[in-house]
């Protein structure tokens, strides 16, 4: 293509960066979780850039296990948010009205 | 050369958004902008199988997962409880970090010889095109199958694990009453001063 | 009554060490005493009264097979004298075992013949005593670790008897431990003791390491080849370790007060025995000291010196076991006397005629004190010829034997000894030893008069008189100490005496020792020696037993308590001395570690090195904030940290 590889190195890096000023600056945990997504992310897209230079699939089938691995990853870290933050009362959906508005 | 442009910019501006909104439903929704730039990006570099798996896992499930854990601690809306900042300047410090790290990073790549990228060996579409569902499937099930299986190994764990650490709430009844301003009143305590 | 020494050229072959062999009867008499003392420990309570019987058995079974071993303590068999069972090897040159030759079979047989007689005389003395058991525990021990002291064949051997024997005296010192004063005492004579050891180690480090092993022997094999001046250390050492056993001067302050424990205790080892091992101890390493004329000299001298102050300080005493203890050390500073200028034969006869003596001695004064009610001042007796014959007779006696009356065995004994002074060429000796018989004559006397005659000084009105557990021993002692000089020693170099020892003592004695026939014969000195005698017991009679000296007896003996000149009083101040000078350094020094040095230095670094150690916890504990954020930063950090060393690393930059 005509995008330089290093344009990805570079859009990658500044992503991730992004993402490491998230976890250490913000308190609140789902942003912290949100922003190492964002981390996974731009290291996913680097693994793509570089499996369509040398037109490997290894790749891809390693951004795949990344993605799978973080969604195991994200579970796992709220649910230990919900264990420690806890539910407040909600055993009823219905009660469930924070989205409300 | 234009759509990487600005894919680029929906993603760091967006990557920004997450990190900076007050509102953690305003982060997940950054977030969501994030994934679909992103997944635009990969289809651009024929990786249509992977932008396809972006979607679907990344932003439906794993943002919704998020979503209902926001619903879940009554904080969407409103501003999480917190108590006060304990490391309040340690921006300067990561942003100390993070800068070096970045200029050191992309000094080092722009010294480095570029590769030039081969071309494609097959229309977009076709069936074990580069990129597209058979190619994936094949290396999946043959040349990578153990990681398959680890993956799936990995999955199971984080199911057992989160069953674990959250299930036995679903059978327990709410504590009603005292117990719960108590338990209340223990977490924001633990909000307040940590954990330790 | 020449002595044995006439014998000029006759050469005796001289032996070192026993004929080995295995002597079952041996090992069976040198352990059945530790046999008894085990059981009186350890059933104590359940035996009661029987422990008296039980360690009387014991002892006499051990004096008993000492007689059936005659035989094989006397063979002499090719290069060896005496029985030699080994025991035992621990590195080359270390080999223990038991010797029983005629020297020690002398001592073994005044250890468990007398200490049965003291022992037997112990059931009726200690009757009624709360820890019966405990000391016949304590007596059994004290015979078990003479008997080790005396049948060793090497310094090791030695030295552990003689530590032993030390502690057994610490026991039974002590032994009425809710009174100070005997603590203190026990104390005391230890404590003088370890000085003793100390000197006695040092002895054996310099002949294990020039001899390079630990036996009779083998030591005195090579003492020819030793230089002079080692010689004499090793002579002066083993020679500390005798003094302060045998309460030579100046280590002789622990006796006296030794006297804390009770009669038979003072009888067995502080007069027949135990202070006797500094005795045997220079007897057994004769071939040394032949080698050493300075040592002989420097011994000869210590022990005239103690003879002499030991008689002086018994004029003064009115307690009647401490005029008993003074005697012992001026009776033991003879024997060393005589067994440091050579003359072996004589300074072991009289260890041999004293211990009966002596040991009778203690015992009448036992009966005297138990049917007083523990009274043991002799200003508050008097009159005891009549109220308890019985025991004046025995005092009579012994008193006669040790002031060297003729044809009583202290005048054998005493005499070669003072004979033999001159003999090795040692007049000034002789003139002290001489001197000393007459005061010493005086103040046996003197106790006596003061105790026997005249009216009645005391408070009790009915002496209760000792049974027959008592009394019998002490008849059974008035024979020997009485005709057995006439009977072994009399004879010259045909006595009994001397052909027993023929071997042991010859021909070093005889070849090394200066010999010139001394200018004055020996009827002559004994007739000199009777004459003073005489004058002191006529001194004595004059002032405390003639009718003018009983007229007011108990205002004249104030009188005298009150007028004691000061330095006797303080006993020539040898005891401030060492309190002094050696005491009160050590407390100063024990106090200054304790209230300085262990709370400030030792305390101190123990409490700095807690300090460090917290104070570095509390610095990495620092680091452990809790908080996630700076965690991650660290996280970051690190990353950060290992992207710039890959870098470097994969050659991306220089």
């Amino acid at each position: 293509m005509a995008v330089p590889i290093d344009h990805y190195v570079g859009l990658a890096a500044v992503v991730f960066f992004i993402g490491v000023v998230g976890v250490i600056v913000r308190r609140n945990p789902l942003i912290m979780l949100m922003s190492i997504e964002l981390m996974f992310n731009s290291a996913n897209l680097l693994f793509i850039a570089f499996a369509r230079v040398w037109l490997q699939n290894a790749g891809h089938i390693f951004a795949f296990l990344v993605i799978t691995v973080a969604a195991a990853e994200a579970a796992i870290g709220l649910a230990i948010i919900v264990t420690t933050f806890g539910p407040e009362r909600y055993v009823d959906v219905d009660d469930v009205r924070a989205l409300r508005g | 050369m234009i759509e990487f442009w600005i894919l680029a910019v929906i993603l760091i501006v967006s990557a920004v958004w997450t990190i900076a909104a007050s509102k953690p439903v305003y982060s997940v929704v950054a977030l969501l902008l994030n994934f679909a730039a992103l997944a635009v990006l990969y289809v651009t570099l024929s990786a249509e199988f992977l932008a396809v798996i972006q979607i679907i896992v990344y932003s439906g499930a794993i943002l919704v997962l998020f979503v209902f854990v926001i619903a879940l601690l009554g904080s969407g809306v409103a501003p999480f409880p917190m108590g006060p900042n304990r490391l309040p300047r340690i921006w300067v410090p990561g942003a100390v970090v993070v800068l070096v790290s970045l200029g050191f990073l992309v000094y080092t790549v722009s010294q480095a010889v570029p590769a030039p990228t081969r071309p494609p060996n097959g229309p977009v579409g076709a069936a074990n095109v580069f990129g597209s569902v058979g190619d994936f499937g094949t290396a999946l099930f043959t040349v990578q199958l153990l990681p398959f299986e680890v993956t799936a190994l990995i999955l199971m764990v984080a199911v057992i694990g989160v069953i674990t650490l959250g299930g036995d709430q679903i059978r327990d009844a709410a504590p009603r009453g005292h117990e719960r301003k108590v338990e209340r009143a223990m977490r924001e305590a633990i909000l307040r001063e940590g954990t330790d | 009554m020449s002595t044995t020494f006439g014998r000029c050229a006759a050469e005796m072959p001289h032996h070192l060490v026993g004929v080995p062999g295995s002597y079952p009867l041996l090992i069976a008499l040198w352990l059945l005493p530790l046999a008894g003392a085990i059981l009186c420990w350890a059933f104590g309570p359940q035996l009661r009264t029987l422990a008296g019987w039980l360690v009387s058995a014991v002892v006499g079974s051990s004096f008993v097979l000492a007689a059936l071993s005659w035989n094989a303590a006397t063979q002499s068999v090719g290069g060896g004298l005496g029985a030699n069972q080994a025991l035992g090897s621990w590195l080359p040159g270390f080999d223990f075992g038991l010797l029983l030759d005629p020297l020690s079979l002398l001592w073994t047989f005044i250890i468990t013949g007398v200490g049965f007689l003291i022992v037997f005389y112990s059931i009726g003395y200690m009757e009624g005593d709360r820890a019966y058991a405990r000391f016949f525990a304590y007596m059994s021990f004290f015979v078990f670790a003479m008997l080790t002291l005396v049948l060793s064949d090497n310094w090791v051997g030695l030295l552990v008897g003689w530590g032993l024997v030390g502690l057994a005296s610490y026991f039974l010192i002590g032994f009425w431990f809710d009174r100070p004063s005997a603590v203190a005492a026990a104390r005391k004579a230890f404590v003088i003791n370890v000085v003793g050891d100390v000197g006695m180690m040092f002895a054996i480090f310099l002949i294990v390491a020039n001899v390079h092993s630990i036996g009779y022997g083998d030591t005195f094999s090579a003492a020819a080849g030793l230089s002079p001046s080692l010689i004499f250390w090793i002579c002066a050492t083993l020679f500390i370790g005798a003094a302060a056993k045998s309460a030579q001067v100046p280590l002789h302050t622990w006796l006296p007060d030794a006297m804390e424990g009770p009669t038979p205790v003072s009888a067995l080892i502080h007069a027949a025995t135990m202070v006797t091992a500094g005795v045997y101890l220079v007897a057994r390493s004769a071939p040394l000291w032949n080698h050493s004329p300075q040592a002989q000299l420097l011994v000869g001298t210590v022990g005239g010196v103690t003879a002499l102050i030991g008689a002086i300080l018994g004029c003064t005493q009115w307690d009647i076991k401490r005029i008993l203890a003074y005697s012992t050390m001026s009776q033991i500073g003879y024997m060393i006397m005589g067994v440091g200028v050579g003359a072996y034969e004589g300074g072991v006869a009289l260890f041999f005629t004293h211990a009966f003596f002596k040991a009778q001695l203690f015992l009448g004064a036992g009966l005297v004190i138990h049917a007083l009610n523990n009274e043991q001042d002799v200003r508050k007796m008097g009159g005891l010829w009549k109220k308890m014959p019985f025991a004046f007779w025995v005092m009579l006696t012994a008193v006669l034997a040790i002031t060297g009356v003729p044809g009583f065995s202290g005048f054998f004994s005493k005499d070669e000894v003072i004979y033999g002074d001159l003999q090795f060429g040692h007049p000034v000796l002789f003139s002290i030893g001489a001197l000393t018989a007459a005061i010493t004559a005086y103040y046996m006397f003197r106790m006596l008069f003061i105790a026997f005659f005249g009216e009645y000084r005391g408070n009790v009105d009915h002496p209760h008189a000792p049974g027959w557990k008592m009394n019998v021993p002490v008849a059974i002692l008035v024979a020997p100490s009485v005709a057995i000089g006439a009977a072994l020693l009399s004879g010259g170099e045909n006595s009994p005496w001397a052909r027993f020892f023929a071997s042991q003592f010859g021909s070093e004695t005889v070849a090394i020792a200066s010999h010139r026939p001394p200018a004055i014969p020996e009827g002559a000195t004994s007739t000199i020696v009777f004459v003073l005698v005489l004058i002191g017991a006529g001194i004595a009679w004059w002032r405390y037993a003639s009718a003018p000296a009983q007229r007011d007896a108990a205002g004249r003996l104030e009188g005298e308590a009150r007028t004691t000149p000061a330095i006797l009083v303080h006993r020539f101040y040898v005891d401030d001395a060492i309190q002094l000078l050696f005491v009160r350094p050590a407390q100063r020094l024990g106090a200054f570690f304790g209230s300085v040095f262990d709370p400030h230095v030792i305390d101190g670094a123990v409490r700095d090195v807690v300090f460090w150690a917290r104070w570095l916890g509390a610095l990495v504990r620092s680091f452990q904030t809790g908080l996630v954020r700076a965690y991650a930063l660290i996280l970051v950090f690190g990353a950060a940290c290992f992207i710039v060393y890959y870098a470097f690393a994969a050659g991306a930059l220089h």
